[in-house]
């Protein structure tokens, strides 16, 4: 099993989680978040006070998911997450020893 | 209350071994009552109502513990004595519900029994339970009855509902007749302010509101415990001063209320086999299909069944309130003293014959005149304008006049006018809120009776719908003073939101589609619109804003969630389809409100954040590009027709020589109407050169401005309106392509000039005519006036900006200052870019509190300035202005 973290534009959202459901991922834990990476923050002046993004809102997926489940995912994730700007976000993989839901305790991939 | 967890059993004892020797054990006493269980469920479900139900319950439980209190002292062989059994809280007051705990409490005439009979005490809690009772008990020795344990309220309180089951019945009597009631006078203070207390706290974590989708009949405001707080306040606070004038129509009321929701109650824990009392969709669904509570037996829509439900709430809730707002247990602080003696003597001018202010309420002194709707509707512009709610006691009052006819009703029409007073003011929530209650606001507005206590079903809102637009609006109003950071940047949109009764008729309006059977609420809500305009007569320029903000009352959610609000195409996009900056401040407000008031987490700091920023990038975007969008008349066929039609003889030649090259903004701003009396003015220039127009409004006077350009202008202009003591506020100076100058100055009259003296006015245009003409001079008009005014110290500072910008226009020099207001000031602006050679192109003029916030579009000899002129033009003016 493999955990995905992915940090991608808001605006890309919705057409994130609907592709991710038509190749049969439903369950997702999204977050609210800011942050940067390359993509630095900017500076708006509004009625002469100067109010500076450093930190970009942003939307972070995190889904665990079978390991033949992970490479479709990720490249759906890169095709609609994309648009080719600095800012696009990144996609984290980790490996993940066990997972258990909690209603009946079945454990492994059969808990996702 | 001191609650005890089911007590273990005896290791290694079955428990029919319990109460050995016992003629009727368990393992008889266990299936009978189960019996018994089943066959009030039964007689439940076949139709008997929720009061023999609960009545039956309480019987089964005072029946066995009874028995099995009997049975356990003769197996121990005792008698009763220093000890009795009481029954406390629901079960106390005869109203157990199926899978409810039985508070009982042991009490004990000393300590020395209380040692002795412990095992007995554990040994028939336990059997309790092994027959299937959910025990919750306590023990107390009588004398410690008397003090007060002051963390422990709730113990306290369900004492209040004491009844005898068992027992020593002198120790009872002792503890009923003698102990408590003076221990209770003491006490009643401290119980008041408990109540107090705990209802505050509960009320809060509901939201202060009965409309929750799912609401939970026991713990909601407008629940089961709203009744019980309601019957300890009366019985506390009557107690001391005499039956209070409750109406039999009230009792009625409240019994009906009272059997309703315990029928729901009886079914929810019938339904979850379990102490749940949440009134789930599904429960609701099966509820209504049943006619739960109704007795008719025939089936309903469960939106319909819950608008019984709600209705039932409200009538608990109301009475609740009522009881909470009579006596205040915490004596006020000399601030909240002070803070009540300022709100009482602001309260005067509009209902201050009818009305007068006691503990922050307005409360209504000439009952009789309540006939009048007109008066009525006079206290709900008073409480909109200064926050100040009505008091339970006013709001009934008027609910009688209101429900009783042999007082004839005058003036039952509202005129939009007066609505418009109640709308556009600070506290509009305050006053919707009575309305609502009181039934006025559907029959001012008929439409909203579509979303009356509608729950529509949906995973994000948790109110219901008539609910969540009047949250709307106090999210609003609660910008005046947010409660927290989410509110920060949109405090100044508010405070400084032009015709907010038209926003605010927008909160009232745009989900009242969700009530009718159309695909899409916001056509039903616009359909609403349409009535509601007709009805009351709003002007068409008013119903088309409304319009535009129920159309688009998603639009910026939507944006701010599905578009990347940082790409300047998706800002000039929104920006294009906003059209004006006054509309996107009234729909980025709308959008703050309606986001908030879906659930209380729903506004993010995350989504207030985002939601600013494309607030901040669309509103730049706009003052940035006002000279980029210039009218090309011809394209422009309806507007010339109806400028033609309110305009005469004009020909439609002559209207589009006037429109030619006015930047878009000046359409936005204007309506058709006023843009047929800018061209009347244009036409009039022939013979009288400079053409003005003064107007009186809400805030202040209005002054337009007509004449050919002339080196500087403006500057003359505002000098001429320091000079007569006028504080700008707002002004848009624009000039079409033929080089007719038009700006609109709206501005505060200061020392009341125009307001006192009507026939000022005259002498007033001639001499703004005089000065513009060169007949006259500006100086000694102004010197006096200035020099006066700036000797006064400023409250607050601001630090003086200018900033350039040459990006955002083809053809001028965008300046930005953003400096301290005072009168005079755009004459000392004026003057300087004069003095330097600047032309403004475009003069947008605005303030906010003590901040001035003007931008110009300047061109040096009909080019972008030179570096070297901002740089000298900078220097000049903060030389000016500090």
């Amino acid at each position: 099993m493999m955990k995905i973290e992915a940090i991608i534009q808001p605006s890309r959202f919705e057409s994130v989680k609907d592709a991710l459901r038509e190749i049969g991922i439903e369950g997702m834990t999204v977050t609210e978040v800011r942050g940067h990476g390359r993509q630095k923050g900017h500076t708006e002046v509004y009625r002469g006070r100067e109010y500076t993004v450093d930190l970009l809102p942003k939307i972070k997926l995190e889904m665990v998911l079978p390991d033949g489940l992970v490479n479709r995912a990720v490249d759906t994730i890169l095709k609609t997450a994309k648009t080719g700007k600095i800012g696009d976000g990144k996609i984290f993989l980790s490996r993940v020893e066990e997972a258990i839901r909690i209603r009946n305790e079945e454990r492994g991939e059969n808990a996702l | 209350m001191t609650t005890a967890a089911r007590p273990s059993l005896t290791p290694g004892i079955p428990p029919e071994k319990n109460m050995q020797g016992s003629p009727t054990p368990l393992s008889v006493l266990g299936p009978q009552a189960e019996a018994e269980r089943q066959r009030i469920r039964q007689q439940f479900e076949a139709g008997t109502s929720a009061r023999e139900t609960l009545r039956a319950l309480c019987e089964l439980a005072d029946h066995n513990v009874q028995q099995i209190f009997g049975e356990l002292l003769r197996v121990h062989n005792r008698d009763a004595q220093g000890l009795c059994l009481l029954a406390l809280g629901g079960y106390g007051r005869r109203m157990l519900f199926p899978y409810s705990d039985l508070d009982i409490l042991f009490l004990l005439g000393n300590e020395r029994v209380e040692q002795e009979l412990r095992p007995l005490i554990s040994e028939f809690s336990r059997t309790l339970w092994d027959i299937g009772f959910r025990v919750s008990s306590a023990g107390r020795v009588v004398d410690e009855c008397k003090r007060i344990e002051e963390d422990n309220a709730e113990f306290h309180l369900a004492l209040l509902d004491r009844r005898f089951l068992a027992g020593d019945s002198a120790l009872f009597e002792k503890l009923d007749a003698k102990v408590l009631p003076a221990s209770e006078k003491q006490a009643r203070p401290f119980l008041l302010a408990q109540i107090h207390r705990l209802t505050r706290e509960r009320l809060t974590r509901f939201g202060n509101t009965i409309f929750h989708l799912e609401p939970n009949v026991k713990e909601s405001p407008g629940g089961m415990r709203d009744y019980q707080a309601t019957i300890w306040l009366r019985q506390i606070v009557e107690e001391k001063r005499g039956i209070r004038n409750v109406t039999a129509a009230e009792e009625e009321l409240s019994a009906a209320a009272v059997d309703f929701l315990s029928a729901i109650r009886c079914f929810l824990h019938y339904s979850n086999a379990r102490n749940d009392n949440t009134l789930t969709y599904e429960l609701q669904a099966a509820a209504a299909e049943r006619a739960l509570g109704v007795g008719d037996g025939v089936a309903r829509a469960p939106a319909e069944w819950m608008r019984q439900y709600f209705r039932h709430a409200r009538t608990l809730n109301r009475q609740l309130l009522r009881y909470l707002e009579q006596k205040a247990p915490v004596p006020l602080s000399l601030r909240q003293r002070l803070f009540n003696a300022a709100r009482s003597t602001k309260s005067e001018p509009a209902g201050g014959r009818y009305s007068s202010v006691r503990d922050g309420l307005l409360e209504v002194v000439d009952l009789p005149s309540l006939s009048d709707r007109a008066i009525t509707y006079s206290l709900f512009a008073e409480a909109a304008r200064t926050g100040t709610p009505l008091s339970r006691e006013a709001e009934r009052s008027i609910g009688y006049i209101l429900t009783h006819p042999e007082l004839p009703p005058k003036n039952t029409q509202i005129s939009w006018a007066t609505l418009r007073e109640i709308l556009g003011s600070d506290y509009p929530g305050v006053a919707l809120r009575s309305m609502q209650r009181l039934g006025l606001l559907t029959e001012v507005l008929p439409e909203f009776a579509m979303i009356d206590s509608l729950v529509v079903r949906d995973f994000y809102h948790r109110y219901t719908v008539d609910e969540h637009s009047l949250r709307t609006i106090e999210h609003l109003q609660e910008l005046a003073a947010p409660p927290d950071e989410r509110g920060a940047h949109f405090v100044p949109l508010w405070k400084t939101a032009e015709r907010r009764d038209l926003l605010i008729l927008t909160l009232l309006l745009h989900d009242v589609g969700k009530g009718m059977p159309v695909e899409n609420h916001v056509t039903g809500s616009l359909a609403a619109l349409d009535s509601a305009a007709k009805r009351l007569q709003l002007s068409p320029e008013e119903k088309e804003e409304v319009h535009f903000l129920i159309e688009h009352h998603l639009d910026m959610s939507a944006t701010v969630q599905r578009r990347d609000i940082f790409d300047p195409a998706t800002v000039s996009a929104f920006a294009q389809s906003v059209t004006t900056l006054e509309r996107l401040q009234r729909l980025c407000l709308l959008t703050y409100a309606d986001i908030h008031s879906v659930n209380p987490e729903a506004l993010t700091p995350w989504k207030a954040e985002m939601l600013w920023q494309l607030f901040v990038a669309t509103s730049n975007h706009f003052s940035r590009t006002l000279d980029r969008d210039r009218l090309h008349a011809p394209d422009e066929g309806s507007l010339l027709q109806r400028v033609k039609a309110k305009a005469g003889q004009a020909t439609i030649e002559e209207i589009e020589r006037f429109l030619e090259g006015f930047p878009r903004r000046y359409l936005a701003v204007h309506s058709a109407a006023e843009i047929a009396a800018h061209f009347e003015l244009y036409r009039k220039l022939g013979t009288v050169p400079v053409q003005t127009e003064l107007l009186a409004t809400r805030h202040g006077f209005s002054l337009t401005v007509l004449t050919e350009d002339r080196p500087a202008l403006f500057a003359t202009i505002s000098g001429v309106l320091a000079g007569w003591g006028m504080n700008i506020n707002k002004a848009d100076a624009f000039a079409n392509a033929a080089g007719v100058i038009l700006d609109t100055f709206h501005f505060a009259d200061l020392h009341h000039t125009l307001e006192l003296n009507p026939s000022e006015a005259e002498r007033f245009r001639k001499s703004l005519a005089d000065v513009v003409n060169g007949k006259a001079p500006l100086e000694p008009l102004l010197k006096s006036r200035v020099s006066a005014s700036r000797a006064r110290a400023p409250k607050i500072t601001v630090e003086t900006r200018i900033n350039f910008d040459d990006a955002s226009s083809a053809h001028s020099t965008l300046m930005e200052i953003v400096t301290q207001d005072h009168p005079g000031l755009l004459h000392e602006i004026g003057s300087a870019l004069a003095r330097l050679g600047c032309n403004i192109e475009v003069a947008l003029i605005d303030t906010e509190g003590h901040k001035a916030i003007d931008v110009f579009y300047l061109t040096g000899q009909g080019k972008k300035l030179t570096t070297q002129k901002q740089e000298l033009l900078r220097e000049v003016l903060q030389g000016t202005l500090v």
